[in-house]
């Protein structure tokens, strides 16, 4: 049963509520390779059905991996049931979902020749052995792929539809080296984004540039001084204002995280950031460019558009599903998203993004007297706060507007609220990136955009 | 719920195609949850799901194939599929599956959940919250029942059958008053039963309390060495460097700061550390790899008593193969009385969860203490935010001054309070 091709508008007549039907499917790709040795060489692929109910304000959700006739409706009426039972204890009849009706179709699949899995184990080994030749310095190196598609089809009552193939490839690249001491250092890097294989990576060589950066930074942080702990002046590069806006904002603005008591919540219309701060969440696209996570329709057949957050520093809006838009009296922004096909959409970022500037990357530096460049982000975290951590793999003293040793492994903290008042430059460019997962019940992939930011943060250390 | 015929068909279809070697896992799953947002009861889901895993090892190579289709014309399909991903792979003589075993069936837990029950003990606990704690706001909170049938078989005659059923509960909080709001909270515990109050499970009831009292915070009044307090509920992110470093990836590489620690001391004396899958609710009974799961101790008394290598990992580095897979971890208790611990502490902080980024390949670390508290000649202080902490995480172990008779029981682990010393507070 091709999922694209799959009628699910004739099990309407199966729907005695509110009703969401989901048929889909996530395959992945691994491969991984640890000094040459193949450590992990997987496919998976995980599909079903699912419905969701809403009745008398409460909420029936069932799902199976089959997906012929019988299931499907069994699926229904289950979901169904569950949603009765509930209301019978729980009913909260004031609450009516607003409609709507949207219709998309989208395929990011690639319309070249698939590459066997003998073809990419090769596609991997080359890189692989360019590091092993081009680097006989290091201790260990890693070189792996992980692919994601997510294909969905979704049908609801107000007979909103939408088809999607969302689809994702990564390399991640990790070198390991010693110190002098003889005490480990490492370094990586993940490349890739929105798009099949096939179509993100065309050949091993052309990371051979990228990987001789990895291994410059890895040099250079084997002599990496210990940053001292404290408050400092810094800029944050792209990769990591992404993470910021992505989780220290994000997450505080999004209406369930408000509902449960969130900061934010208290803040709309106000100025929470510098004026030079203007922070979106992205539905699919920006400035004619698709995003890493384009989402057209979401789960619940909303049409999704672009959520403005911060608009020169000011609070504007909260992203919401159809649920919380009744509650805070505004439409619904298209953020109701689902990871597998046994989960419930929840309220989810799609490609949030700190828009540019006007700056120079190099005289934000040149300004700084006494600080650090921070270029690369590990995790991170956020609170109902805006308490911030994200960890940092690379960086570097700035000293009298220039660049000294690289930092060991650090940690960087603040509350968002207050660090984005102390934002006084923002770069002139957009870098995108994709390649991590955001956690909040499940997990889900998102894209998380910005430019370079000159602030001031809290870094661990000595 | 799952076919063992369908099972045994699949590990003789991967035989017929060339596999010399094969291993096949069929699990059926059935998951219940009730939960509840911001205090109120609004979602039942029921999820069905089988699962297929496929090994196979042709010529020392190896591939991996997990699919949900279990119909015969999915597998026909998988077997080829599976082909095309070992034939293409690359050799590697340590590539293996289990030796033959006797053949066991394992069960644990209800049979059924018990959905009324669930309903009852989320809604008791919902008005706990409203009651006891007014600033409280509940969030995401749930109780979920998850059935799990499976079945092992390999090509060495291995076969397991085993099935696993658990309550488990989550809740997640913040406090707010007026406009001053609390870092969130959470915590969760696995169970056989629901035979007690949800805030009275593990340290439920303290985190919700602690949390009211965290919606007004304080820095620490200045940058010291100090001690940390490890909670129950955050010991797992100190103990996560040691275990995740005497694992495969780590020793075979061999950037492993352990991996000539076997039979050292690793830790003070005080801690001793087991895995115990088979005590735990929310344990296993068949490791990753294949085996039966045994309980093991990793930590005896400061010394380190093993790796945490599977038959792979044992096979590439020559060391002995784990009789865990690790997880279900259990702290023995100490001898200090929680009370006294922290009276021994002229300056320091009680951390209850960590927010840091991940320690680096030395184990330096750094992060923020969340939900946590000053502790100040021998008393608690106040409740802090923006404080950084910062050490090593293996001088961290080296440096535990005390560890509790109290212990938290998360069905999953079971931890009490720790004291290390020589922290940077910031």
């Amino acid at each position: 049963m091709s999922i694209r091709e799959t009628n699910l508008a004739v099990y309407g007549n199966h729907f005695s509520a509110y009703t969401e039907l989901r048929l889909q499917r996530n395959s992945s790709t691994q491969i991984s390779l640890l000094n040459g040795d193949v450590v992990a060489n997987t496919k998976t692929s995980d599909g079903g059905i699912s419905a969701r109910v809403f009745k008398d304000g409460v909420w029936g959700f069932a799902s199976r991996p089959q997906i012929h006739n019988a299931a499907v409706v069994a699926t229904i009426d289950e979901a169904t049931r569950n949603a009765a039972l509930l209301a019978r204890h729980a009913a909260r009849r004031e609450i009516v979902l607003p409609r709507a009706k949207a219709f998309n179709e989208s395929d990011f699949a690639t319309q070249r020749p698939r590459l066997t899995q003998q073809q990419s184990i090769e596609f991997l080994q080359a890189i692989d052995a360019h590091i092993a030749m081009t680097y006989p310095d290091l201790k260990s190196r890693s070189v792996s792929r992980l692919d994601l598609d997510m294909e969905k089809h979704l049908y609801t009552t107000d007979a909103s539809e939408g088809y999607s193939n969302t689809t994702r490839s990564l390399i991640s690249i990790r070198m390991t080296t010693t110190t002098d001491a003889g005490q480990p250092v490492e370094y990586s890097k993940t490349f890739g984004g929105r798009g099949q294989f096939e179509d993100v990576f065309t050949q091993p060589g052309a990371l051979f540039p990228d990987i001789a950066e990895i291994h410059r930074h890895l040099m250079n942080k084997r002599k990496a001084v210990a940053p001292r702990a404290g408050a400092h002046d810094v800029v944050l590069d792209s990769d990591l204002a992404g993470i910021l806006a992505h989780e220290a904002i994000g997450h505080t603005t999004e209406a369930d995280i408000v509902q449960e008591g969130s900061v934010a919540g208290d803040y709309l219309g106000k100025l929470v950031a510098s004026p030079l701060i203007t922070l979106v969440d992205f539905a699919n696209t920006y400035l004619g460019e698709t995003l890493p996570v384009p989402i057209y329709v979401d789960d619940e057949g909303v049409e999704s558009r672009d959520t403005i957050l911060i608009q020169n520093g000011v609070l504007k809006n909260f992203m919401h599903n159809k649920e919380s838009s009744v509650l805070f009296g505004v439409p619904p922004t298209g953020n109701a998203r689902a990871y597998t096909f046994a989960d419930e959409p929840l309220i989810r970022m799609r490609n949030t993004a700190i828009l540019p500037g006007k700056d120079k990357l190099d005289a934000m530096i040149e300004s700084i007297e006494d600080g650090y460049y921070l270029l690369r982000p590990s995790n991170g975290q956020a609170d109902s706060t805006s308490e911030f951590m994200f960890g940092v793999t690379l960086g570097y003293e700035i000293k009298n507007g220039k660049l000294g040793n690289a930092i060991t492994d650090t940690t960087i903290s603040g509350v968002a609220f207050d660090m984005l008042k102390t934002v006084t430059m923002v770069s002139d460019e957009l870098n995108w990136t994709c390649a991590g997962m955001c956690g909040k019940k499940t997990l889900i992939p998102v894209g998380m955009g910005g430019p370079s930011i000159k602030c001031r943060v809290h870094l661990g250390g000595v | 719920m799952i076919d063992r015929a369908f099972a045994q068909r699949s590990l003789d279809a991967l035989l017929r195609r060339g596999f010399q070697k094969a291993r096949v896992r069929l699990v059926g799953s059935d998951h219940h949850e009730l939960q509840a947002e911001f205090g109120h009861t609004n979602l039942l889901r029921t999820t069905h799901n089988i699962e297929l895993g496929l090994l196979g090892i042709v010529d020392d190579k190896q591939g991996s194939l997990a699919l949900n289709d279990v119909t015969d014309d999915g597998l026909a399909e998988a077997v080829d599929n599976l082909w095309a991903v070992a034939s293409g792979s690359r050799a590697d003589p340590a590539n293996d599956i289990s030796q033959a075993q006797p053949k066991r069936i394992f069960t644990s837990g209800p049979d059924a959940p018990d959905l009324d029950l669930m309903y009852e003990r989320l809604a008791e606990v919902l008005d706990y919250a409203r009651s006891k704690y007014p600033t409280l706001k509940m969030g995401s909170t749930a109780i979920s029942f998850a059935s799990r049938h499976a079945l092992f078989l390999n090509s060495n005659g291995v076969e397991f059958d085993t099935t696993r059923n658990a309550y488990h509960a989550s809740l997640m909080f913040t406090a707010r008053d007026g406009t001053d709001v609390s870092s969130f909270n959470y915590t969760g515990t696995t169970l056989a039963a629901l035979d007690r109050p949800l805030a009275s499970l593990a340290t439920t009831d303290t985190l919700m309390r602690q949390t009211t009292e965290q919606v007004r915070t304080r820095k620490v009044p200045q940058k010291f060495t100090g001690d940390l307090i490890i909670t129950p509920d955050s010991i797992g992110d100190f103990l996560g460097f040691l275990i995740g470093n005497i694992g495969n990836q780590p020793l075979i590489s061999g950037t492993s700061l352990y991996k000539e620690s076997l039979g050292q001391r690793v830790a003070d004396e005080a801690l001793t550390l087991h895995s115990r899958p088979r005590d735990l609710v929310g344990g296993y009974f068949v490791t990753g790899d294949g085996y039966e799961a045994q309980n093991a101790t990793i930590v005896d008394h400061g010394v380190l008593q093993g790796f945490l290598l599977d038959l792979y990992g044992s096979r590439k580095t020559g060391l002995a193969r784990a009789m865990t897979g690790g997880g279900a971890w259990v702290v023995e208790p100490g001898t200090t009385a929680l009370a006294d611990m922290i009276r021994d502490v002229k300056s320091g902080v009680l951390i209850t969860r960590f927010s840091g980024g991940r320690p680096n390949d030395k184990g330096d670390f750094s992060g923020i203490a969340k939900n946590s508290y000053y502790i100040d000649n021998g008393a608690i202080a106040y409740p802090i935010s923006e404080t950084m902490v910062s050490g090593n995480m293996a001088s961290l172990l080296t440096n535990i001054v005390s560890i509790s008779k109290e212990r938290a029981d998360f069905g999953s682990g079971i931890f009490p309070w720790v004291r290390v010393g020589g922290i940077g507070i910031s």
